[in-house]
């Protein structure tokens, strides 16, 4: 490959894809993963399980979380990843997302720059953990999962979620801007 | 001058580090399809899905934020279109399951509804927007290099860690429906597939309409 034909090469990786384009490509994902692991994609539940682990590790766990936990590792030479594949594919897409970041060079160390910002980025972790655990799921698995899967309960945690948006992004201009 | 060579520079060496790494994850998907396939495909699909994020910058936090916050619709009519094609291809699916007797797939994603989907909808609201990124937008950003969506990580972590020990109280108080609602159950297959591409059809259209408002 000479170096033309290297500058069009990465040319290719450099512009980003429409949201229609995006839509679609996530549309047959879930799809896929419908198919093939009987189940939509979702996130959280690899955080609930570790979660619970840990809880057990720490010797403070329900006996009802031990027996979810024990049921799911019962009877299998385990290794980390295969615990809970959840986990696998989360760890598929920070690293699919580095990839697509380092091919059009958009990968860029962002630092904390305050403490309010690192305090902020704290307390919504914490709000989003809470709310997925007792809703069970995130954007990805109670919204997009669950209404695809024609659920009423993705159509009401959508509508409280565009609420939420609402009164986050007021606090946000109210203390940030 | 100095400067765009330096950039020049640092495009063609992250290019570079990015096909090493792709090389990588490769060997890894590789392993993973020894082991067990279905360990590769979880893998796989997971690069799928950040690689899409990341590239379309599809974000489901801007889709539910910005309609009020900028008045921009472009990506929440983008996520109506995916809500749209997933839901044509999902009952699909599940509707040649049903036919040939087969158990439906997904079903454990038919959640209950109450309280807990009304709190926790508008908490998880409030949190993705202060944190700038909800579940599948802070593992996105971390691989973009956000070091401030590590300590997210963390409090999304403790925050379903204390959710967790809460889940058998909410799951006993102001439970609407404990099985959940699956909506052919309630309209038929074919009605509640139109009457759903419908409402996002008109969500659309609202989208549109809404957008055009913004800018007169």
């Amino acid at each position: 490959m000479d170096k033309e034909d290297h500058k069009n090469f990465r040319k290719w990786f450099k512009p980003s894809w429409s949201y229609v384009t995006g839509a679609v490509l996530l549309s047959i994902l879930q799809v896929i993963t419908l198919i093939v692991t009987q189940e939509p994609l979702g996130i959280t539940s690899a955080f609930s399980y570790w979660a619970m682990r840990l809880q057990g590790f720490l010797g403070f766990a329900t006996p009802a979380q031990l027996a979810v936990v024990s049921q799911l590792i019962a009877g299998r030479e385990t290794l980390w990843f295969e615990e809970n594949l959840v986990t696998l594919r989360n760890l598929g897409i920070v690293l699919g997302a580095l990839l697509s970041a380092l091919l059009a060079s958009q990968f860029r160390l962002k630092k904390i720059k305050s403490w309010q910002q690192a305090l902020m980025a704290l307390l919504g972790g914490l709000l989003m953990g809470y709310g997925s655990s007792i809703a069970s799921g995130c954007n990805i698995g109670a919204f997009f999962s669950g209404i695809g899967s024609m659920s009423l309960s993705g159509w009401v945690f959508g509508l409280f979620l565009f609420i939420g948006a609402f009164i986050g992004g007021k606090l946000l201009i109210r203390f940030l801007l | 001058m100095k400067l765009s060579n330096q950039k020049k520079d640092d495009f063609a060496k992250q290019f570079s580090v990015g096909l090493v790494l792709f090389v990588m994850l490769l060997m890894v998907a590789i392993f993973l399809f020894q082991y067990t396939p279905m360990t590769a495909f979880f893998w796989l699909s997971g690069l799928g899905f950040g690689y899409i994020l990341q590239r379309s910058r599809f974000c489901f936090v801007a889709a539910l934020r910005d309609p009020a916050l900028t008045g921009s619709t472009a990506v929440t009519r983008g996520v109506l279109v995916a809500l749209g094609l997933t839901t044509i291809g999902f009952t699909a699916v599940k509707y040649f399951y049903h036919l040939t007797s087969q158990t439906i797939p997904g079903q454990s994603y038919i959640a209950s509804i109450g309280m807990n989907t009304v709190v926790g909808g508008i908490i998880f609201g409030i949190g993705m927007v202060i944190a700038g990124g909800c579940a599948s937008g802070m593992l996105m950003r971390i691989g973009e290099g956000f070091e401030m969506h590590l300590i997210t990580l963390v409090g999304f972590f403790l925050g379903t860690m204390l959710g967790n020990n809460h889940l058998a109280w909410w799951n006993n108080h102001l439970i609407w429906s404990k099985e959940g609602v699956f909506l052919p159950d309630l309209f038929g297959w074919v009605g509640a597939l139109v009457i759903q591409l419908l409402v996002i059809g008109l969500l659309y259209g609202l989208a549109v309409k809404w957008e055009a408002k913004q800018e007169l």
